[in-house]
């Protein structure tokens, strides 16, 4: 499925990544970084019809040769980040925003641990399995 | 936007397509006239060349009046290189044609002239198949006389120029070009108009072919092609209906580029609308392409005419649309009027579709790879235009797409371009990653001839896009971006700074790396400290801003956390050395002492910091700060020259050097000397560590600090050794004052008495002009007063003590004790008669007819509650049984040079320790009368203490040996107390002076007459005991004072002596005459005065029923009523005795018990002749 998820502030600093395959962390970090460029115009105000509509999902933001990517953003502008092979033709948009949806409600749980403090970023170990669980689609 | 059928319709030619990408260009270009600006010959220095480049393509659009007297605005864009290749699209796109040639050269001699006039003909050769026109500026040799006239006239002809300005010099024959030449330093005002006339001749051969091609038959028209479609029309029928209308629609959209190109914009978006009919129904993809791109820029000149190459603004991202800027731009556009009126105009968004429709075209063809990338360029600059960042962004995405084979050099000019526009629709990330792109191909292996240098710059301007900032202060403060991308960007940037050479940026790179990203760096990357310290070993890192010859400044930074300080104090000087200020008279300040309104509110919620000291440092002495340093990194290593950072005062710090073990909190002491009186903040301190030298201030390290220290420095002061003649004490005291600067310790016996000498030396090179010496200890004032005594006059003779100097003074100690046993404590108001237990050592024989006089033991001890005098030995010299330990302190206040002068002072403090030892002890004391009666004895059982033999001298020329433990008891006889002392409390009798204060008097006045000297025979010590604090009762009283009746005795009319044994015979008549004089100052009232007889058996019984045993004659009682000073009461009675015996006559003087008149002369008073007559009969 997706190979690769990001969980990014409000300020655009990582608060949590995730990669399938960690020898390519860095060069997943460089595409969703610049993805970010991206996200912001999306929210950018000044676009009118981007900030009318009351969706989260982004939808694709762009594609590389080997990957797209895919952006969700919640009403507090946490941006959330999914990048998916390229070659995989068999993952529709709405299996994307279910993916997303998924993500945002283990966040929203993850931000109710009274433990964490919010801005940090996050090192649970359960959400990390939980959401490599949600994006190769064992969850 | 790129379709899957992008290589369908390509054919896959090894044709050389054009190969040069011109990535500056615009959509304005498709209008503009080319023209190329080529420096030629070696003598024209670049400078010179880019001051006449710099002037000649201001003139990029020039109005020209056509034939029919339309005024046309033409359009230039002046370029410095050009592939002939790229001539090849021209008939596909006429704006890629080079029509016009301007050469610059220089020449000194004949034979340069003839070189450059040889290049511009080869120039020209080169471009002949499209050139129309071209021109060569010449710069001769300097001339001595300027004749401006002439050259300002320009040159119609080369010869003529030639013979008025330089006649020496002519261009060969085959130089067919007209020159201009110009003197380099003069300013050339023809220039302009010059070239002007050169746009003008273009021009007009431009219009005279569009006028040409726009007469010629549309139906008899050649093919036109691209270079690359030459191929795929061999052996297609040319003559068919479909070809025929390709050739026209081809036809059409070239006229429409020849109108654009000649400034009639309408006539092209005419043209270009009807071409794009044609072309679409004969399918023809490439060509319908360029005409929708045609239309595109057509409409992009009227839409946007401003639109401006190289734009330097950055469009800040919450710029609503229709900024002002853009509103500006179309309110003063002339074309607004006209834009309503040009037919076929297409809206703005029309034309980003326009645009992408004709890349999707383009698509289809391999060959047009660099028209598709130009054209996506055009198309994103136009969408920044309409500030649409994501239309631009897609199509600058879609140029990553396109396939092109490139020479690295022109990849890294694609990725800059890139970079630059991304950057101007506000994608700062998506710049960085193209500028790291564009940085990493200068460097690629596939790169003949890498460029470290160029890598480094490019990677340099990537940072910001990754939220680096060069400053590691902001850095740290900003806080955000993605950490694992920034470590390994700044890595990257360490590798190429290195790999250029730059060994001081890759050093300060690396520690800014180490600083910023510490809390990010695994264990593994902590192994970069040690990279740094390989770096730094090649160029020392130091704190000051470096500048790149691009102006970037990159600011210096400091590795405040390595090693890490976690605790940064400043130490106070040592207690004895500390200044602290002589007291001076409080100061007068109003009558509010205190307002609970706070000026300045607005700084009240402020967390107050605590950065300023509350004590001083000493100018010119050593000050101390304790810095406690945590080593972060897995191994061991040294930080040197370490030392303050300091403003304010001059302050010299001391280097020091520690090495920090990995891990592992080491503690440093920093110090140095200030060299000057004032406030001294404290901001940080340097470091020279890994090879790097840091300035660490105290508001950048990670741990919070204040932002300084502040500590007041006062001038110098001097010190003073202490020293004292007695040995030191074993240990040192529970009183927590530090200023101890030495001890000294003795053993006094009780009443012991000694001296101490106190030595003192100024060991500083200021004298000492003021000193103090007081004695502190937690005892009453009194008796620290008894047992230490300064004298003060002594003290001050030793100023001024000049610095080596010594002075001494001495301290006199005084084993003071309370003597006096304090086994029962009674109060004195306590009738004595409930006082009467078991103490029957001393018993009395005293006689006594009333019942006061009953009781048997009279002696009692001292109590405790009664004499203030007492009071401070009994709380704290429990017992003068046992010893005690007394600690006190002398304090030795001084001061001197310009540290008296504000008014501060250091106090040294020596600790004395003073044992006291028992040596004698009165366990009970009494009164008694003595024979005479001026005098009383003071009986006292004293008790030798001590375990030696002691020699007791209680009186003058009495002495008594008491062996050590045992006591004895002693009679002293002293003078009984004056009334005069006690006159007051005659005269004015009040109840508040109760009997406590008569006690006072008297007990003050035995002691003072009652000094026990004492040796001890073993050791010579020799002390004075008191009986101080000696309590008596009322009945001891009236023995101690003077009576204030005197009485007069006589017994058959001689005067009765005490010592007298008056003998008689019973039956004889014995007369009794007495007389009571008042001898106060007052008169006494209702006296009685009362004569008793009666019999001691000896044995405590006293037997008063006489009425068989004698009689008596006259009253034994007389009623005195009123008794003057001064004055004298008789009486007179006769007694016979009837049996013989031994009798005895109380004769009392006492005041009703109704009357309380007096607190003395009490109620009940009884006052005695004492002692009794004893009266033997026989």
């Amino acid at each position: 499925m997706a190979v690769c998820a990001a969980i990014v502030g409000k300020d655009n600093s990582p608060k949590y990544f995730c990669c399938i395959n960690p020898d390519e962390e860095l060069s997943y970090q460089y595409k969703v970084l610049s993805s970010l460029d991206i996200i912001e115009e999306r929210l950018n105000p000044a676009n009118k019809n981007a900030s009318e509509s009351k969706e989260l999902f982004l939808g694709h933001l762009y594609s590389l040769e080997t990957c797209k990517l895919y952006g969700y953003v919640t009403n507090t502008k946490i941006k959330l980040i999914i990048v998916v092979n390229a070659m995989n033709l068999t993952l529709k948009d709405n299996d994307i925003r279910s993916m997303f949806q998924k993500i945002h409600s283990e966040y929203a749980d993850m931000v109710s641990n009274p433990f964490y403090i919010p801005g940090e970023p996050i090192t649970s170990k359960l959400f990390d399995s939980t959401i490599k669980g949600i994006i190769t689609g064992t969850v | 936007m790129r379709s899957s059928v992008s290589y369908i319709l390509s054919t896959n030619t090894s044709e050389p397509n054009m190969s040069h990408p011109d990535y500056d260009q615009i959509s304005h270009d498709h209008a503009a006239l080319l023209i190329l600006i080529k420096h030629i010959g070696s003598q024209l220095k670049p400078k010179i060349f880019t001051k006449f480049y710099d002037r000649i393509i201001k003139l990029n659009d020039v109005k020209i009046t056509d034939s029919s007297g339309q005024v046309r605005t033409i359009f230039v864009r002046y370029i410095k290189e050009h592939p002939v290749e790229n001539n090849d699209w021209g008939d596909f796109q006429t704006h890629r044609r080079l029509i016009g040639l301007i050469s610059i050269g220089k020449y000194d001699s004949q034979v340069e002239l003839n070189e450059v006039c040889r290049v511009h003909e080869s120039l020209k050769v080169k471009y002949n198949s499209t050139l129309y026109d071209s021109r060569c500026i010449l710069f001769g040799p300097l001339k001595e006389i300027d004749s401006p006239v002439d050259r300002s006239s320009g040159s119609e002809e080369s010869d003529t120029k030639q013979e008025c300005n330089i006649e020496k010099f002519v261009s060969p024959s085959n130089f067919k070009t007209r020159a201009l030449y110009y003197d380099e330093v003069a300013p050339c005002a023809d220039l302009e108009n010059q070239i002007v006339e050169f746009i003008n001749a273009l021009f007009w051969v431009l219009e005279s072919k569009r006028l040409e091609r726009s007469r010629e038959k549309l139906e008899r028209v050649s093919l036109l092609f691209a270079p690359f479609e030459k191929k795929d029309f061999i052996g297609l029928d040319m003559e068919s209906r479909q070809n025929k209308k390709r050739c026209t629609g081809r036809m059409t959209k070239h006229l429409g580029d020849l109108c654009l190109q000649a400034g009639l914009i309408a006539e092209s978006l005419q043209y270009y609308t009807n071409a794009v009919e044609i072309l679409k129904s004969v399918n023809d993809w490439l060509w319908l392409g360029g005409a929708y791109e045609g239309l595109s820029a057509a409409s992009a000149l009227v839409l946007y005419p401003n639109l401006q190459r190289n734009e330097s603004f950055h469009r800040i991202g919450s710029l609503p649309e229709g900024s002002p800027k853009k509103a500006a731009l179309e309110t003063i556009s002339v074309t607004t009027v006209s834009k309503k009126s040009i037919s076929n105009l297409l809206a703005p968004d029309e034309i980003s579709k326009r645009y992408r429709e004709a890349i999707i075209h383009y698509s289809k063809y391999q060959n047009a790879g660099i028209v598709e990338t130009e054209a996506s360029f055009k198309a994103a600059r136009i969408a920044v235009e309409q500030n649409h960042a994501l239309q631009a962004a897609s199509f600058l995405q879609n140029v990553v797409y396109i396939n092109l084979t490139l020479s690295e050099q022109e990849k890294i000019q694609r990725f800059e371009t890139l970079a630059h526009i991304y950057m101007q629709i506000g994608f700062h990330r998506k710049a960085a990653f193209c500028l790291r792109l564009a940085a990493t191909r200068y460097v690629s292996p596939q790169n003949p001839n890498p460029n470290w240098s160029k890598c480094y710059l490019l990677m340099l301007q990537s940072l910001s896009g990754h939220k680096l900032l060069l400053d590691p202060i902001e850095m740290l403060e900003a806080d955000q971006g993605w950490p694992t991308l920034q470590i390994q960007i700044l890595q990257d940037l360490i590798i190429a700074a290195k790999r250029a050479g730059y060994s001081a940026l890759a050093t300060r790179h690396m520690t800014f790396l180490l600083q910023t990203m510490g809390p990010y760096l695994n264990t593994e990357q902590k192994e970069l400290a040690i990279q740094l310290q390989s770096l730094s070993v090649q160029c020392e890192g130091s704190p000051v801003p470096l500048v790149l010859e691009s102006g970037i400044v990159v600011p210096p930074a400091n590795l405040t956390d390595i090693p890490l300080c976690t605790s940064f104090v400043l130490k106070d000087l040592k207690p004895h050395l500390r200044p602290r200020t002589i007291d001076k008279e409080k100061k007068d300040t109003g009558p509010f002492l205190f307002t609970p309104i706070h000026f300045g509110s607005l700084d009240r919620n402020k967390p107050k910091t605590d950065s300023k000291m509350d004590f001083l440092w000493v100018e010119n002495e050593v000050s101390e700060i304790t810095v406690k340093l945590v080593n972060p990194l897995p191994f061991e290593f040294k930080v040197s020259n370490m030392r303050l950072l300091t403003s304010g005062v001059v302050f010299e710090s001391v280097p020091e050097t520690v090495i920090l073990a990995p891990d592992m909190a080491a503690t440093v002491s920093l110090s140095g000397w200030a060299r000057e009186s004032g406030e001294l903040e404290i901001t940080g301190y340097s470091t020279h560590a890994l090879g790097v030298k840091s300035n660490c201030r105290l508001k950048y390290m990670k741990n919070q600090f204040p932002a300084y220290y502040k500590v007041n420095v006062i001038p110098s002061l001097p010190i003073l050794e202490v020293a004292t003649s007695l040995p030191q004490s074993a240990s040192f005291s529970n009183f927590h004052d530090d200023s101890i600067v030495t001890s000294a310790s003795l053993s006094l016996y009780h009443g012991e008495s000694t001296q101490c000498t106190i030595t003192l030396k100024n060991t500083s090179q200021i004298p000492i002009e003021m000193l103090e010496v007081s004695i502190n200890t937690i005892l009453e004032a009194s008796l620290q007063n008894e047992i230490f005594q300064v004298d003060q006059e002594e003290v001050s003779l030793i100023l001024p003590l000049l610095p080596e100097q010594s002075a001494s003074f001495t301290v006199k100690l005084y084993g003071a004790a309370n003597f006096l046993a304090l086994n029962s404590a009674v109060s004195p108001s306590i009738p004595f008669e409930l006082n009467s237990g078991g103490f029957n050592s001393l018993t009395t024989s005293l006689p006594g007819t009333s019942s006061f006089s009953r009781v048997n033991s009279s002696i009692r001890s001292s109590h405790s509650g009664q004499s203030s005098l007492v009071g401070g030995l009994t709380s704290f010299v429990q017992s003068a049984t046992s010893s005690s330990s007394i600690e006190a302190q002398l304090k030795i206040r001084y001061s001197g040079g310009p540290g008296f002068g504000s008014q501060h002072c250091r106090i040294s403090t020596v600790f004395f320790v003073v044992d006291l030892i028992p040596s004698i002890h009165v366990t009970n004391w009494d009164v008694l009368p003595a024979e005479k009666n001026d005098q009383f004895y003071l009986v006292l059982d004293v008790e030798n203490l001590t375990t030696q033999e002691m020699e007791l001298q209680y009186a003058e020329c009495k002495r008594m040996i008491i062996e050590g433990q045992e006591s004895c008891r002693v009679p002293v006889p002293v003078e009984r107390c004056p009334l005069s002392k006690l006159s007051d409390f005659y005269e004015e009798p009040s109840q508040s002076k109760k009997l406590a204060e008569i006690n006072r008097i008297c007990s003050e006045h035995i002691s003072n007459l009652v000094k026990l000297n004492w040796i001890l025979n073993a050791t010579d010590s020799c002390g004075i005991a008191s009986v101080k604090g000696i309590t008596l009762n009322s009945r001891m009283l009236d023995i101690v004072r003077m009576s204030p009746l005197e009485w007069e005795v006589k017994i058959n009319g001689d005067i009765f002596g005490t010592e007298e044994d008056l003998v008689c015979e019973a039956g004889d008549c014995m007369e009794l005459q007495m007389s009571v004089a008042n001898s106060l100052e007052t008169s006494l009232k209702d006296l009685t005065l009362a004569i008793q007889f009666y019999q001691d058996y000896d044995n405590g019984t006293l037997n008063y029923r006489m009425d068989t045993r004698l009689a008596i004659s006259g009253s034994t009682k007389k009623l005195l009523s009123l008794l003057e000073p001064k004055n004298m009461a008789n009486h007179r009675c006769n007694v016979v005795f009837f049996s013989p015996g031994i009798y005895k006559v109380d004769i009392q003087c006492y005041t009703p018990d109704n009357n309380a008149t007096t607190s003395l002369v009490s109620a009940g008073h009884v006052w005695r002749f004492t002692p009794p007559i004893s009266i033997q009969v026989k």
